[in-house]
């Protein structure tokens, strides 16, 4: 199904309701993963890497922008509302982007899992039938090029390296693992986003994909594959977080909610 | 490169050039310390490339670069008159074809020419 | 040649307004002259994160957070360009990237008095990136004409960087001038905290020792004071305009000389703070300058080892 606009979606309640739930999870990865990494602002290992991160998580925020966009097309709030003031129950990030920061070892370990999903992702939003949405995509995979390159030299670098770095990189996929199939997780609407052809493959599929792309860097790494996902606990997808959520949400909201009708 | 042998890190300094269109050459933009060459460039685009844009950044080693002294000043003398080999030297073109009714003729007329029609729609 | 005359031959290249460069023969004050400085400069950029940084996670719109992150980014960006311009001064001392950053974690570098204050509300990242980037332009802009040119090169992206600066500091003043009467408040607390601390930004009155040798050498061409009047110049007359008051009743433009007047700051409280690292912030940015460099080495040490093995191969 082939749709040109925001209009056309709209007289399709059916398939606006999916589409704007596959907008949220795109933009609330996206945004509470800038979020974590600019917490590494003034605290990266080396100067010129401080600066490096901090444009990932530029632009990290800025696709967020960009997906909350689409969803003010749509007839949804204007994207500060929509970021700043949804409670946990109604945001659609999967897990794994919510959690904190831990060492700069599970830092690129969840950036290296995600960026590897995201491309996965991406790449199956391509010839998505909502054209506003191929068509950012598009723009959006060029950016995403850097994040994986840089973040796939650091994931086998460090893991490469042996000692105490190998040992953290490892401890930091074993605490990352429990919540990473919850990335493949399409929410409520999975079977509609398909049948629609709003996205080219189903979570079964991405997650075969994203393994093929990320098994290659655990070898160069020298790291052992820690085994099958566990099913995750909860899922982000259908508004199941933690409390780390909660608290980065509070965190975002604090100056909004000082006054959320002021300009600010 | 040392690496850790006596506890101590040392990055290496690479000099960063970055090519803004592929019509320009490579400048010298500045330098970055990195643990590799792979790493230096993916910093130097960040550190020098954030808002510009670029088509090609080299980085290299500062050991491996071989300058000039700064404070040999000689070293780049030309003291005698070289107009022989500039267009200054020839402003005179322009009075002698004058006593043919011509104009002397700049290159930057003929780019300016060939910019402004295509040849084949002539 | 003997001592005196290469120091005479250097002195004649500054007179004839010839820039420096890492590789050429210094006299050894100049050397610790520069460095001192710069490395004072580049460090500051760097603890100069921290306060705004503060505020990228509670920034109120989309909009401010990514503008809040790319300041901050380029505070750092401007550290990357000033610590390498002290390294390479520094590299005959035998010192390393290293070195001048524990430097500041051990106390052995000072950094700017703003750095080691306060950030507690919004408004004052709005008063960091309007008046003391304002500030830091002015003494930055100062120096565009130094006689070292690698620092003169940097200082050229850093100005033309600082003017985004700038306009993003207005931004967020502009719309808290016109807010609500809290925000305005808020804006006038902040205005009020930071004042004494901008006065001090700029150096003693007095021209130091230090000062006057730094001019003769022509690192430097304005005085302090110089520097703070542009300043007043500058920034009191739109600090009034936005209807915000200025915490000294004593602050005047003398017609006849030309000059503002002010309340001196506490001169000695400052300099305690930035000498012994006693501001209310000092302690707290020094330790997340001692994480990010000291309990994060082995991220260095480990892509050095790896990095290495890489071009073995």
């Amino acid at each position: 199904m082939r749709v040109e606009n925001a209009e056309q979606a709209a007289a399709h309640p059916a398939y606006r309701k999916a589409l704007a739930d596959l907008l949220l999870q795109l933009a609330d990865d996206e945004l509470c993963l800038g979020h974590r990494d600019s917490e590494w602002l003034g605290l990266a290992p080396d100067i010129e890497e401080d600066v490096s991160f901090s444009s990932i998580a530029q632009d990290e925020v800025g696709h967020a922008v960009f997906f909350l966009e689409r969803l003010q097309e749509l007839g949804e709030r204007d994207p500060d509302l929509l970021a700043f003031q949804r409670p946990p129950d109604e945001r659609r990030n999967a897990v794994l982007t919510e959690r904190p920061n831990g060492d700069w070892a599970a830092t690129i370990a969840r950036h290296f899992l995600y960026d590897c999903f995201d491309a996965v992702r991406l790449e199956a939003l391509l010839d998505s039938g909502y054209r506003p949405l191929a068509r950012g995509v598009a723009k959006i995979r060029r950016e995403e090029h850097y994040h994986g390159m840089h973040l796939s030299l650091w994931f086998t670098r460090l893991g490469a390296a042996g000692g105490e770095a190998r040992q953290r990189i490892t401890a930091g996929v074993e605490s990352l693992w429990p919540d990473v199939a919850g990335l493949f997780s399409l929410g409520a609407y999975e079977a509609e986003l398909i049948r629609y052809g709003v996205i080219a493959c189903d979570s079964a599929e991405m997650h075969r994909r994203w393994e093929e792309r990320v098994r290659p860097a655990f070898e160069e790494a020298g790291l052992v594959w820690p085994g099958e996902l566990p099913l995750p606990e909860r899922d982000g997808r259908r508004g199941e977080h933690t409390l780390d959520l909660q608290e980065l949400i509070e965190t975002m909201g604090q100056v909004h909610h000082l006054d959320p009708a002021a300009q600010w | 490169m040392n690496h850790g042998d006596s506890g101590r890190i040392q990055y290496d300094v690479f000099e960063v050039f970055v090519q803004k269109t592929q019509a320009d050459p490579h400048v010298h933009m500045g330098s970055v310390v990195a643990p590799s060459p792979d790493m230096a460039l993916h910093t130097a685009r960040e550190n020098f490339l954030r808002r510009e844009s670029g088509v090609n950044i080299w980085v290299v080693p500062r050991r491996e670069v071989t300058a000039t002294p700064y404070d040999d000043p000689d070293y780049f003398a030309r003291e005698m008159d070289r107009k022989y080999r500039e267009v200054s030297g020839y402003s005179e073109n322009g009075r002698l074809w004058k006593m043919y009714r011509e104009k002397a003729m700049h290159l930057d007329d003929i780019v300016r020419d060939l910019e402004e029609k295509p040849l084949r729609d002539r | 040649m003997t001592e005196e005359e290469r120091q005479a031959r250097f002195m004649e290249r500054l007179e004839r307004g010839e820039k420096i460069e890492a590789t050429d023969w210094m006299p050894d004050e100049y050397r610790r002259l520069l460095l001192k400085l710069i490395h004072m400069h580049g460090v500051s950029e760097i603890m100069g994160a921290f306060p705004e940084k503060e505020w990228v996670p509670r920034a109120p719109t989309l909009k401010r957070k990514l503008a809040m992150m790319a300041k901050v980014q380029d505070e750092m960006g401007h550290g990357q360009l000033l610590l390498r311009v002290a390294e390479d001064i520094a590299a005959p001392l035998g010192k390393t990237r290293e070195d001048l950053v524990t430097d500041l974690i051990d106390g052995r570098v000072k950094f700017h008095n703003v750095f080691h204050m306060e950030a507690p509300t919004w408004a004052d990242a709005g008063v960091i990136g309007w008046l003391v980037d304002g500030a830091a332009i002015i003494n930055q802009a100062a120096l565009l004409e130094t006689s070292y040119g690698p620092y003169a090169r940097v200082l050229k992206r850093i100005c033309a960087e600082e003017s985004f600066h700038m306009q993003h500091g207005e931004n967020i003043i502009l719309a808290l001038t016109g807010g609500t009467d809290e925000q305005r408040r808020m804006l006038q607390d902040a205005v009020n905290r930071w004042w004494e601390s901008l006065l001090f930004f700029f150096g003693p009155v007095e021209v130091t020792e230090a000062a006057r040798k730094m001019i003769q050498y022509k690192i430097r061409t304005k005085t302090n004071e110089e520097l703070r009047q542009q300043f007043f110049n500058k920034y009191v007359p739109r600090i009034r305009s936005l209807g915000l008051t200025i915490p000294d009743p004593d602050l005047r433009y003398d017609e006849k000389e030309k000059r503002w007047r002010f309340t001196p700051p506490d001169w000695k409280r400052f300099s305690e703070i930035v000498r012994f690292n006693r501001g209310p912030k000092s302690r707290d940015r020094i330790r997340l300058r001692r994480f990010a460099h000291e309990e994060q080495r082995w991220v260095r040490k480990a892509m050095v080892r790896s990095g290495a093995a890489q071009s073995v191969v």
